[in-house]
């Protein structure tokens, strides 16, 4: 009786072998986008680099993030702060990466960048009370001036937020409403 | 099983990569969107992210003229409160006011200009460009004003205060015609032709409600919208529990309890139109018989208002043991038949009582305003003219009168005879609907203009109102609206108006008032001046007006009408503190705010006296048809008990036809039912002057109310009554 069946089966073996090869395929892509492919490191409208800004020419954070201790937002840069130093850099004025920004410019339009850092709205996160009790960018951001591209090192998960706030023994930093208000 | 050959090699090898590929993008395709961060371009100044920056302007949700201030973040509106240097609203604000916010991001307001689509009315629109707007008014303006016909353009505004009035007027002058009128419902006319009376000026003094102590109201709902309703919100405050004095007291008199009755020491309910009786008999009392007021005797008084003589008795002893007595009439007693006598009366009454009264000084901005504001009789002036055929293009520009003058004069049909009608309005609204061309202005919240209150508080004080925000849609200021067309129209009327924006403007009219005081100022320049105007938010100076010297005696108030017959019931719509005259209708903060005295949202109602209710078996929900002799509607009973039993009470502000989807046909307008009676010394619309008849339609709605029960159900909040804590509502079975 065995034998039967698998007589029967004979002819459709190979389109099984076909379905089998499709299968296979289907959870390696999607497996290599979701390992190699990660959200973590967003591909930027330009390819912005950090290391060479912050480590290489030691710009602060702060020169461009101005509003990171005084606003509960740090501030990205406008176009126009792009294009007020790199007007007198003349080295760089015909490198691929700014003729973009120059092109943004040249059209008056924003540059759309992605947030690696992003939180959800029912969490209030004021950027200046860390300044103010003098934690280092470094220690949420990870080493930003060491990246290329900038990738997501914290996890921003509450449990984090807590370790944080309790090896600090903040004030009220267990409190649900200090940060969900 | 069979080898697998290179044929089929290939096939498993394409397959593999068609499934990885379609793997990868799956998986792509089920990530959450990134949030992008968008810089500016160029940072604007002043700007940070997460940082509110606080603006002063000007609130134009009504004319007290409040002064305001905006929070601004990331270049959007948030919250509107009060300016607590501006001497009207000192840092306080109404709900009306906060809606600010819901004109300005109202996902109903037009943002482009509109070409009418369908019939005159029905609403029916197409976006047109500037460009084409501009062009259809100019032309017909200006064929008309080259064909000598320039008379025949007629311009209807709201009020409209200030500078812009003065621009108005050049446009005016330069078109040839004098049919420019600013027509507002809630516009104290016939206070204001009692005043010309008996003061000789056609003004309102100041109410010093602060500094009085006994405060006696005729129908003024002060506190919700009579003249400057947060102004005198204040005032209350101060009067009951001002630091250092000692309380004062209030009466209201009026026949439906509005919220400042509720929130008075007595109320009392006296027949409409019998107020101006009270008062003059108060006024003989305290006289002693002098004064030509002998033939106003408390009987007279009393049988005719169905108060007591004895209570009228007490009102005149209180009004004359007080240090700072003060008496006020609006609303109803204003607004009836015999509305400027009842006025006369309370004036003849604070003048021989020495009433609480501050002259104004003459506004330092608009004073010829007043000029141009229409009294009830002009409107059916121009109702005839349209009628007649000789205006061939009217501009209404905000105003929806269309809603506001009941439909018994017939201005719906007068306008759709007139051959062109352009609005200038942010919404479609019942007026606007009838327009062929309706032009778009920004919001108050965008714009320039000043403004000095009308009515003041007894010092000089005018306040710029800037804009706080970017424009939010495709649409231009008035005062920008008025230059180019201005401009379009021919070289004459564009010399006398050589200003590009509504901004030049009024910096050129502000320096001339800087230029007349340019000693005084603490040498500040000009620049000094206009920022330090813009930073307060509001400029004043000490400046008294002329003393109100009485000049005139009493209009004789008649007696009052008793319904009898088929309509036998006083009908009295009253300006709702919510929708004020139905402009704040269509705005969803304002028609999910409860009536603070019936708790109702979202819905019109008619109020009936408890005892009228169960003679007629209605109950609170009952649907019952409200007519009179001009037309009939259908609402809602409120069992409400702070209601004379042969009044029928309803607010103002629903029943619109057109106004957006928050307001369009939701409840009934009682003011399109109302008889042809105009005030018969100001010619004033008497809107409370009309009697009805109800009859029960036999439906029901269910009300939405927040106010659940009006019984205590055994929970003692008002306090035991009586021996075993049994409360007085659970005695009584009306409702108390």
């Amino acid at each position: 009786m065995s034998v039967s069946v698998l007589a029967a089966l004979r002819t459709f073996k190979k389109h099984a072998l076909i379905v089998l090869a499709v299968i296979v395929g289907f959870t390696v892509g999607h497996l290599v986008n979701a390992n190699f492919y990660s959200d973590d490191a967003p591909v930027q409208p330009i390819e912005f680099s950090h290391r060479i800004h912050a480590a290489e020419n030691e710009i602060p954070c702060m020169h461009c993030h101005v509003h990171a201790a005084t606003s509960i937002n740090a501030g990205v840069p406008s176009v126009n702060k792009c294009m007020n130093c790199h007007r007198a850099m003349p080295g760089v004025w015909e490198s691929p990466e700014i003729l973009k920004v120059r092109g943004y410019w040249e059209r008056s339009e924003p540059i759309p960048w992605v947030k690696v850092y992003d939180l959800p709205d029912f969490v209030y996160f004021p950027h200046k009370r860390h300044i103010q009790a003098e934690v280092e960018c470094q220690s949420c951001h990870g080493d930003v001036q060491e990246m290329d591209r900038v990738e997501k090192v914290s996890p921003l998960k509450m449990q984090w937020c807590l370790d944080c706030h309790k090896t600090r023994e903040v004030e009220n930093g267990r409190d649900c409403w200090t940060c969900h208000k | 099983m069979s080898a697998i050959d290179r044929r089929d090699f290939l096939k498993l090898v394409g397959a593999g990569t068609a499934g990885a590929g379609a793997g990868f993008l799956v998986k792509e395709s089920s990530r959450d969107r990134r949030e992008q961060y968008i810089p500016y371009v160029a940072t604007p100044e002043d700007y940070a992210p997460g940082i509110a920056t606080w603006y002063k302007t000007v609130c134009r949700q009504c004319n007290a003229g409040c002064g305001i201030q905006v929070r601004i973040r990331e270049g959007r509106a948030k919250k509107i409160e009060g300016n607590a240097m501006h001497p009207v609203s000192q840092g306080r604000s109404c709900a009306l006011g906060q809606s600010g916010l819901n004109v300005l991001y109202h996902p109903d307001r037009l943002r482009t200009p509109q070409q009418r689509r369908g019939d005159r009315g029905s609403g029916s629109f197409a976006p047109i460009s500037w460009e084409q707007a501009y062009t259809s008014v100019a032309e017909r303006l200006a064929s008309l004003r080259r064909a000598g016909k320039g008379e025949r353009i007629a311009v209807l505004t709201g009020t409209v205060q200030g500078h812009m009035h003065d621009l108005l007027e050049i446009f005016m002058r330069g078109l040839g015609s004098e049919r420019y009128l600013q027509y507002d419902f809630s516009s104290p006319e016939s206070l204001l032709a009692a005043n010309k009376t008996t003061y000789g000026r056609e003004e309102l003094p100041y109410y010093d409600i602060a500094n009085a102590d006994f405060l006696l109201s005729f129908g003024a709902d002060y506190l919700s919208h009579w003249l400057s309703p947060v102004h005198h919100g204040m005032a209350y405050g101060n009067l009951r529990q001002g630091a250092g004095r000692k309380r004062g007291d209030v009466v209201q008199v009026e026949a439906r309890m509005s919220l400042s009755g509720a929130n008075a020491d007595k109320w009392l309910p006296a027949r409409p139109g019998s107020e101006g009786l009270i008062a003059l008999a108060i006024a003989n009392k305290i006289a002693g018989g002098s004064g030509g007021l002998s033939a106003y005797t408390v009987a007279r008084a009393a049988s005719a208002s169905g108060l007591t003589a004895e209570t009228i008795e007490e009102l005149a002893v209180a009004f004359t043991t007080a240090d700072k007595p003060l008496a006020i009439a609006g609303g109803p007693a204003t607004h009836s038949s015999n509305g400027t006598a009842n006025a006369v009366a309370v004036n003849v009454l604070n003048a021989v009582g020495g009433g609480a009264l501050v002259a104004n000084p003459s506004p330092v901005i608009g004073a010829s305003a007043t000029n141009r504001r229409a009294g009830f009789a002009d409107i059916r002036k121009l109702i005839a003219d349209m009628s007649a055929g000789s205006i061939d293009a009217l501009i209404i520009a905000d105003t929806n009168p269309v809603f506001s003058v009941p439909d018994q004069f017939g201005l719906r049909a007068a306008i759709e005879s007139v051959p062109f009608v352009t609005a200038i309005s942010p919404f479609v609204d019942d007026t606007s609907a009838m327009a062929d061309i309706i032009l778009t202005p920004h919001s108050a919240l965008e714009s320039w203009g000043d403004d000095a209150p009308q009515p003041g508080v007894g010092l000089s004080t005018a306040s710029i109102a800037q804009p706080v925000v970017a424009p939010v849609h495709d649409t231009r200021a008035l005062g920008d609206i008025i230059i180019e067309l201005g401009r379009r129209l021919d070289n004459n009327v564009a010399t006398t108006l050589p200003w590009d924006t509504t901004y030049d403007f009024l910096r050129a009219q502000w320096r001339k008032i800087y230029d007349a005081r340019a000693g005084s100022l603490d040498g500040m320049n000009f620049e000094e001046f206009w920022n330090s105007v813009l930073q307060a938010g509001v400029w004043a100076e000490e400046r008294k007006g002329p003393a109100l010297a009485v000049t005139s005696g009493v209009i004789d108030p008649g007696t009052p009408v008793i319904p009898d017959g088929e309509f036998s019931f006083h009908f009295q719509p009253y300006i709702s503190p919510i929708f004020a005259d139905g402009r704040g209708a269509n705005l969803p903060w304002q028609q999910e705010l409860p009536d603070p005295l019936t708790g109702v949202v979202y819905n019109s109602w008619i109020e009936l006296n408890p005892a009228t209710a169960k003679e007629m078996k209605l109950k609170d929900g009952d649907v019952v048809e409200v007519s009179s002799a001009s037309g009939s509607l259908r609402a809602p009973v409120i069992i409400y008990p702070a209601v004379r039993p042969d009044v029928v009470a309803m607010p103002i502000g629903q029943g619109h036809q057109h106004y957006g989807r928050y307001a369009s046909k939701r409840g009934a307008n009682p003011l399109a039912i109302l008889n042809d009676t105009v005030d018969r010394d100001s010619g004033a619309l008497a809107w409370c002057a009309t009697t009805v008849s109800i009859k029960s339609v036999g439906e029901r709605v269910a009300l939405i109310r927040n106010s659940g029960t009006p019984r205590e159900l055994g929970r003692s909040i008002l306090g035991p009554y009586g021996e075993g804590g049994k409360t007085r509502h659970e005695s009584d079975d009306d409702h108390g």
